[in-house]
């Protein structure tokens, strides 16, 4: 089965919650990117807020979005 | 970064690329193109009996493929949320023949009480707030378990978001610091359950016993809440809210909560 998606994934802290479920998120290289929840954490109502930990999906078409694919526990 | 807002969930279609949708695990179908993976879709069913579904694609077209192929391979009705800002995804959920079920709106809480009026606001005679973290555990359990068969009996886990639902293991009070309760004559008789983290904190749960509501018990456990978010430099508490549920919301927008986002949990029969 192809494990390969044709984004980027890498953790980030969430510094910023904004409208529509979209946050800031600052990766671990240090760039901020703006995220979208993924509809697996919507669909489980997994809530993000500042200071979080999670595992963004960059977009293949703009590597200053992204996708929250997972939140990490503290 | 690009700090404007996501002008569209899905920036791209995949133009000529042969897609091929399959179920790779009871839950989860795959969207693939070339070995790539473009899109994937999951469902799971809640404790209630109800079947949620989800996809995650940058691709509308592997959205559309997707909201086809599951409901083709489940037992409906099928739910999915999606917010309601979210115009793109909504229109992709709307094509595959979902429509609004339920309405859930967020609410920002002030915490100082010269915003929220609170500073003078006490229990009403005989209740006893026990602040944040000091509930007995076994009482609080006692109280969860009663609270979820009032809802089991009464309105049901439907109008309710998934949070307030046990997880897997039975386990309903994950962490008992995360709760303030109201005491009455010994007994716990309301609670409400909150995270904080750093300057924010999340309201999950308040719920009061039946025979003890409309005395103002919920009122008066968020204003001591809201109070020590305040005193520890908690500046806002959020909220979700059934719409429908009007005593909730007259109790949050009394409290100076502001309307955000309203989250759409959407049906297909």
């Amino acid at each position: 089965m192809p494990k390969t998606s044709n984004g980027i994934e890498i953790e980030g802290i969430v510094t910023e919650c904004l409208r529509n479920a979209t946050f800031t998120v600052e990766l671990q290289n240090g760039h901020k990117v703006l995220a979208h929840i993924s509809g697996k954490i919507r669909k489980n109502y997994i809530k993000i807020l500042p200071q979080d930990r999670v595992l963004v999906e960059l977009s293949p078409y703009d590597l200053t979005r992204g996708r929250i694919l997972y939140r990490y526990r503290t | 970064m690009n700090s404007s807002p996501f002008s569209s969930a899905f920036p791209s279609g995949t133009g000529s690329r042969p897609v091929t949708v399959t179920r790779a695990a009871p839950t989860q179908w795959l969207a693939l193109a070339d070995g790539q993976k473009l899109g994937r879709g999951d469902a799971s069913r809640r404790p209630d009996g109800r079947m949620f579904v989800s996809i995650d694609t940058w691709h509308e077209d592997v959205f559309d493929r997707l909201a086809a192929a599951m409901p083709a391979e489940l037992p409906g009705p099928l739910h999915a949320v999606v917010h309601e800002g979210d115009s793109d995804t909504r229109a992709a959920w709307e094509r595959a023949g979902f429509t609004v079920a339920r309405r859930e709106r967020e609410y920002v809480l002030p915490t100082d009480p010269r915003v929220t009026g609170l500073d003078a606001v006490r229990p009403p005679s005989g209740v006893t707030v026990v602040p944040l973290g000091r509930a007995e555990e076994g009482p609080l359990r006692l109280l969860d378990r009663a609270v979820r068969a009032e809802v089991e009996a009464t309105v049901g886990w439907r109008t309710m978001p998934a949070e307030v639902l046990p997880r897997p293991d039975g386990v309903t009070v994950v962490d008992p610091s995360t709760y303030a309760v109201a005491e009455l004559s010994g007994r716990y008789v309301g609670l409400v359950r909150v995270v904080s983290r750093g300057r924010e904190a999340r309201i999950g749960l308040v719920a009061v016993l039946a025979e003890q509501r409309r005395h103002g018990i919920a009122r008066a456990l968020l204003a001591d809440v809201l109070r020590a978010l305040h005193h520890s430099g908690v500046a806002a508490a959020r909220a979700e809210v059934d719409e429908s549920n009007s005593g909730a919301v007259r109790l949050f927008e009394g409290l100076g909560g502001q309307g955000r986002d309203t989250i759409l949990e959407l049906v297909r029969p």
